[in-house]
């Protein structure tokens, strides 16, 4: 039977003091969380902490005992679950293929259930085992068991995709696979998410994942929200011990003293540099001819300041000169240490400095490479 | 050899054992055939209705320990001489091993599939048209497979309630006391017995197979 679809993208999810009672123990207990469209956020904490709770409440799996949960602003408990569900795509650890229907046959289960015809619902399945870099030919007709668990897990990501869901939810979803796989996994994973834009909740026990995978992480204890923030926020500003243990600050920090700026640069491409001279439409072209979209600005050999496209756009019909709309950037010395240099950038809301050695430029500090580096 | 040979042929001859045994086959497959709809029904049934389970259970229980000569002549007031009673007893008794196996298969499966179909979308009927009824085909198959045993003895009975088959040839025998007929049609009743058990015997140990699903107590 086929069941409308909800909601094309999602703009929001509002968990407003929700809470949910297993006997007398709270498995969450007033939950305030927002979850903004297109981000991946991360769902991290001990065992027990509520997490797998909290991503069920959203698919109603398990409904609240109180509170709210909106999606789109629309309170959940006013949709039929079964409706929702498709909307929803559902990837869990022990991903649960169907072990009597071949691969296809798992893949396709919801789209025949929405009266998809045969024709389609073969072309879907075609079409989401080569996304998930499963050759169709070879894996359509076979069951489950035939497969590794690596290959099972991808397949659980199609079926997930099958109906082209704008919301995704993954209960550790790499779980239960060897290290190696796990990294070539979540380095898949980095490059789906890019391609399908969807907002997805994430839940793991392994920070690194959650560093390397999340827009934000939410971290969990005994069922309430300790911290929700980027990577960096959690890092820099652990609300408390367990948030520093979790993302396992101090060392990094000890790390990182030892560091300076020069070790964890990112080369400057030649392609990001500007003239001062120009003007926006003319930088917006040229821009677009190198995929960029921010700018660094440079007026008789020396740093004016950066652009951006967004913001070159908006002024597009002015024409004004570069060097008249830069932003001024950070510069740091070869020798400065990084955590000061990242400390600093935080406090400016910045992600990106330069880094020079006198007058000469010598690369680029990115914020979140830097985190990444230190991983 | 020849002559033995040539002597069997007579007699198969004789008691028309080819017409006998399509008579026997066909009875029997009716009988199956509607056991197996209305046994699989009552196991769904009695799923869906869980407060009807214990009841319905016993009650098949109850019949089952009817002995089967009684329960045919307790038939015949209704039914009449002939094949009636005797597809009715069979069908009686082939309720139960398939209404409980199936039962027993729907509510086995293992839970973690029943919670994956629910979260991706799968309604109550979807689950159990696509998932349960699926993963207890081979236990289905198991209830089946004991009812064909029940069914090939109690439809060898109706020859005593005059609903052709091989049952008659035997019945025939043992009036007439022929020795070589009851021989004959008694092991060519139980070679015909064996090789339809080992035949769903082996569709069983497929669906096992392939589909891995339910493993009885494993």
């Amino acid at each position: 039977m086929p069941t409308q679809r909800l909601f094309e993208r999602i703009d929001s999810i509002e968990l407003q003091r929700v809470s949910k009672k297993y006997g007398s123990r709270y498995a969450v207990e007033s939950l305030e969380l927002t979850i903004e469209g297109g981000e991946l956020l991360i769902l991290i904490g001990p065992s027990g902490s509520g997490k797998t709770t909290t991503l069920r409440m959203i698919n109603r799996m398990t409904e609240p005992d109180s509170g709210n949960i909106l999606i789109n602003g629309q309170d959940i408990m006013q949709l039929d679950p079964v409706r929702l569900r498709r909307n929803i795509g559902y990837v869990i650890q022990n991903i649960g293929l169907f072990p009597h229907m071949t691969i296809g046959e798992n893949v396709g289960l919801v789209p025949k259930l929405e009266g998809w015809d045969e024709k389609r619902t073969n072309g879907r399945v075609r079409h989401l085992l080569d996304f998930v870099s499963l050759p169709p030919e070879q894996f359509i007709k076979r069951y489950p068991r035939q497969l590794s668990g690596g290959q099972q897990q991808r397949v659980g990501l199609a079926r997930a995709l099958a109906m082209d869901p704008p919301l995704l939810l993954m209960d550790e979803p790499f779980g239960a696979l060897d290290p190696i796989l796990r990294k070539q996994l979540q380095k898949e994973f980095l490059e789906i998410k890019k391609e399908i834009g969807r907002t997805i909740v994430f839940i793991t026990h392994d920070i690194e994942e959650a560093l390397r995978l999340g827009d934000r992480i939410a971290i969990m204890d005994n069922g309430r929200l300790v911290q929700v923030g980027a990577p960096e926020d959690l890092i820099f500003d652990p609300v408390n011990d367990l948030v520093s243990d979790i993302v396992d600050s101090e060392r990094k920090f000890k790390h990182m003293d030892m560091l300076n700026v020069k070790d964890l640069m990112t080369p400057l491409d030649a392609k990001y540099i500007l003239d001062g001279g120009m003007n926006a439409c003319e930088a917006v072209e040229i821009m677009k001819d190198r995929d960029i979209d921010i700018g660094i600005v440079f007026e008789n050999g020396m740093l004016a300041g950066k652009v951006e496209m967004i913001n070159l756009l908006k002024c597009e019909d002015e024409r004004p000169f570069l060097r008249d709309i830069t932003k001024p950037m950070k510069v740091f010395a070869l020798r400065d240490s990084v955590a000061t240099a990242l400390s600093e950038m935080k406090m400016s809301r910045e992600h990106m400095a330069m880094v020079m050695n006198a007058d000469t430029v010598c690369g680029i500090l990115v914020s979140d490479e830097v985190l990444l580096k230190l991983i | 050899m020849k002559e033995y040979f040539h002597e069997i042929l007579i007699l198969w001859n004789n008691h028309m054992l080819t017409m006998r045994t399509i008579e026997h086959l066909k009875m029997f497959s009716i009988a199956l055939i509607i056991s197996v709809i209305i046994g699989v029904g009552v196991g769904v049934l009695i799923y869906s209705q869980p407060k009807m389970a214990s009841p319905v259970l016993n009650f098949l229980n109850i019949l089952e320990t009817i002995p089967d000569l009684a329960l045919l002549v307790i038939l015949l007031p209704l039914l009449r001489l002939g094949t009636g009673p005797t597809i009715a007893a069979s069908v009686i008794y082939s309720i139960l091993p398939i209404a409980r196996n199936t039962y027993t298969g729907l509510k086995g499966v293992d839970g973690k599939y029943i919670y994956v179909a629910e979260a991706i979308g799968l309604s109550p009927r979807d689950i159990l048209l696509n998932v349960r009824i699926p993963m207890s085909l081979p236990l289905i198959a198991g209830g089946i497979r004991i009812a064909l045993v029940f069914t090939m003895g109690v439809v060898t009975l109706g020859g005593l309630v005059a609903a052709g088959g091989l049952g008659t040839v035997l019945q025939n025998g043992i009036q007439l006391y022929e020795k070589d007929a009851i021989l004959l049609a008694g092991l060519w009743t139980g070679i015909l017995a064996v090789i339809l058990d080992l035949g769903a015997g082996w569709i069983e140990k497929e669906l096992y197979k392939r589909y891995d699903t339910w493993h009885p107590q494993r």
